[in-house]
């Protein structure tokens, strides 16, 4: 059918109704979380199995019928950019999906969730290797609908209803603005496969309708990858979905609208190239701006990650504008670092609201005191996020930094450096809130949280660490991705070399 | 045959109409209808260009992908109007804005 | 009154906005699949059977097989986010 890995993500999707029906039947709670858990389990292993091979042979192609025609045919087309962020997706949700068989055990309808988390993971795969531009759009839908449904999913609160019906009508407005470019595009080119448009779309450098497409594009994926002024859906459904699923959508969600958005501008848009690579940076210094001011004025806890995330989405955006070999390896390493951080950071205020039952910053302060082992894991992912020496944010903020200075965009790379100290003064704020005031009322109310929450925040506080310490492995293979997500000739002879 | 131009004006003004369909109107079931406006300027837009490639002849690839994307704009649709009914029990209107708690 | 004012406005704005765009793209000649690739002459698709459903499905799954089976998964998550949203608390006070 198609990959193996994207295949195991599917089905095992399909049959976990069966599965919830049984254990409903037989009274068991947890045999759906672990049922997600090795269906997560089986899908990495045979990514494992798909990276081999691509490392082996090169862009592996998938098509559906051998009588393949480029310019009809859906295909999808993997190369190392997209098993690397598949790797990281598979990771993440595998983390979240452990951290919620404790942490929703609480809640009715596991058996939807898990189907919908699972749903959610092999839309954002799907999204990365298709290789065509309606392909795309058929798995960014299954991503954005089980997404919908996660952030609505206490329904019984009406935060979550609201929060919900906000970002639904906001991102499928953004939906709807993709598929209008993409007509565009087709009425161009009359096709929508991305090694057929990027052969044909390269003498258009005057053409004014390229450049309405661009900005339809960059409108679109925006939305959901949270530039500055489309991004006022996030702090409120952040907030208001259940903390695996904040931390799935902070940690992998918002990246992968940012990498579907840089693997089309590569590809279609690359005689247009100053034009976005200039535009991109400047969106991305107001969305650095936005989220940092606006995260020093909040006291929730799950807003003011939200408003990290938005302020990280815009460094990332940054060395993605610069589109230099080195830049796009930093924005990678980063991308990685950040889904390994925030998930840590989302799973961490997890537990403590699982505690105390609050999420106001005022009300928890010196819960460090009470939860000890939960407030180390939670200060060691913020000195990672605020980019401090020995762990790993340092290493790929720096990287993106350097990568601006060696492009010549010093103007943007000094904005991004002021950022990033701007930054520390809120992180900072929040060790000092949890761990060296003293305890309230309402945190003295918390006990410690137990075993199965505290084994995934033990293990990304440990890849924080050691990621930090011998980052070399990984920034080698995230400038393997970069190259290969440049690498635009090879990417064109896979699909029509053989024609 | 009407010349190209006009139907992909249609498919902008469509687009436009859809946009002020979402920024203007207070009821949830009015915002639900201006999603669907703007996907059905995507797919005009979509049928108007497969018509284009030569006179006399259609190019398939056009229409196969409206017949897909109207499935997805149901499914949408659907959910919209499911997390409507919640918003109808907790909030007691329609009036979109009423739901104003969450500020900042 | 206040209130008509604004709606006086955004209506106008729409309006003119329309009016706009109209006139810009009435004037600037769409590039009609002017960088398609013509060296494949456009091939007609055959018409074994005269039942244009079934020619339409076949088209769709000779070329476009992995967006319909794909298209299938997401029909299905979509009944999955329903069945979630509508499902039924129990009460365990």
């Amino acid at each position: 059918m198609f990959t193996p890995p994207l295949d195991a993500l599917l089905m095992f999707m399909v049959a976990t109704p069966a599965v919830g029906w049984v254990a409903d039947k037989k009274g068991y709670r947890k045999v759906q979380g672990i049922y997600a858990s090795a269906s997560l389990l089986v899908a990495a292993y045979f990514l494992y199995g798909l990276y081999k091979e691509v490392a082996k042979n090169g862009i592996i192609l998938i098509v559906g019928q051998p009588t393949f025609n480029p310019p009809f045919g859906a295909c999808l087309e993997i190369d190392m950019f997209s098993v690397f962020m598949a790797f990281l997706y598979i990771i993440i949700g595998l983390f979240a999906t452990v951290y919620s068989m404790k942490f929703m055990e609480r809640d009715s309808g596991l058996t939807e969730y898990y189907m919908l988390m699972l749903g959610m993971i092999a839309g954002m795969t799907g999204i990365i290797f298709a290789g065509d531009f309606f392909t795309l759009f058929v798995f960014w839908e299954l991503m954005c609908l089980t997404s919908y449904a996660l952030v609505a999913f206490r329904k019984q609160r009406w935060e979550a209803i609201e929060a919900g019906f906000k970002y639904l009508i906001m991102s499928a407005a953004g939906s709807a603005t993709i598929l209008l470019s993409m007509s565009f595009l087709y009425g161009m080119a009359g096709t929508l496969n991305f090694a057929a448009l990027a052969t044909s779309l390269t003498n258009t450098a005057s053409e004014g309708w390229l450049y309405t497409t661009l900005t339809l594009v960059m409108v679109g994926f925006g939305v959901k990858a949270a530039i500055v002024p489309f991004h006022t859906w996030l702090p409120d459904a952040h907030s208001a979905a259940p903390s695996p699923v904040s931390a799935m959508l902070s940690g992998v969600m918002v990246q992968t609208a940012a990498c579907a958005l840089i693997r089309i501008l590569l590809l279609v848009f690359s005689s247009a190239q100053p034009a976005w690579q200039m535009t991109l940076a400047v969106f991305a210094v107001f969305t650095m701006f936005g989220g940092n001011i606006m995260a020093l004025l909040q006291n929730d806890l799950k807003r003011l990650l939200a408003f990290s995330t938005i302020a990280h989405i815009g460094y990332v955006l940054f060395g993605f504008a610069i589109a230099t070999p080195y830049g796009l390896t930093a924005s990678l390493f980063h991308i990685m670092n950040h889904a390994i951080m925030k998930t840590l950071l989302f799973l961490c205020a997890g537990a403590f609201i699982r505690q105390t039952r609050t999420r106001d910053l005022r009300k928890l302060r010196g819960i460090g005191r009470i939860m000890p082992i939960t407030s180390a894991a939670f200060t060691i992912g913020t000195i990672a996020i605020a980019a401090c020496p020995p762990l790993n944010g340092f290493w790929s903020e720096m990287m993106i930094i350097a990568a601006g200075i060696r492009a010549e965009m010093i103007i943007f790379s000094t904005l991004t450096l002021a950022n990033m100290a701007l930054s520390v003064v809120y992180y900072f704020r929040l060790i000092r809130i949890i761990m060296l005031e003293m305890p309230t009322e309402v945190s003295k109310r918390a006990t410690k949280a137990p075993i199965s929450i505290l084994i995934p925040l033990l293990i990304l506080a440990f890849l924080c660490v050691f990621i930090g310490v011998y980052p070399g492995p990984f920034i080698n293979a995230s400038s393997q991705a970069a190259e290969a997500a440049l690498n635009i000739e090879a990417y064109i002879e896979a699909v029509l070399g053989g024609l | 045959m009407i010349p190209l131009n006009y139907y992909i004006a249609c498919a902008v003004a469509l687009y436009i109409i859809g946009m002020y369909c979402l920024a203007s109107k207070r009821n949830m079931i009015k915002l639900v209808m201006g999603l669907e406006i703007l996907v059905n300027a995507a797919h005009l837009s979509f049928i108007a260009f497969s018509a284009y490639i030569s006179v006399g002849f259609i190019d398939p690839l056009g229409h196969s992908i409206v017949i897909m994307s109207i499935g997805f704009a149901g499914c949408v649709t659907a959910l919209a109007l499911t997390i409507v009914t919640y918003a109808y029990k907790h909030y007691k209107t329609l009036d979109v804005r009423k739901l104003r708690r969450l500020k900042w | 009154m206040k209130v008509d004012r604004i709606r006086v406005v955004g209506l106008t704005a729409a309006v003119l906005t329309i009016l706009v765009f109209s006139t810009l793209i009435i004037e600037h000649e769409f590039p009609v699949f002017k960088y398609a690739d013509t060296d494949q002459p456009p091939k007609l698709v055959e018409n074994e059977t005269g039942i244009i459903g079934q020619e339409v499905s076949r088209f769709l799954w000779d070329y476009r097989v992995i967006d319909l089976i794909a298209q299938a998964f997401v029909l299905f998550a979509a009944a999955a986010c329903c069945v979630a949203l509508l499902r039924i608390e129990e009460r365990k006070r």
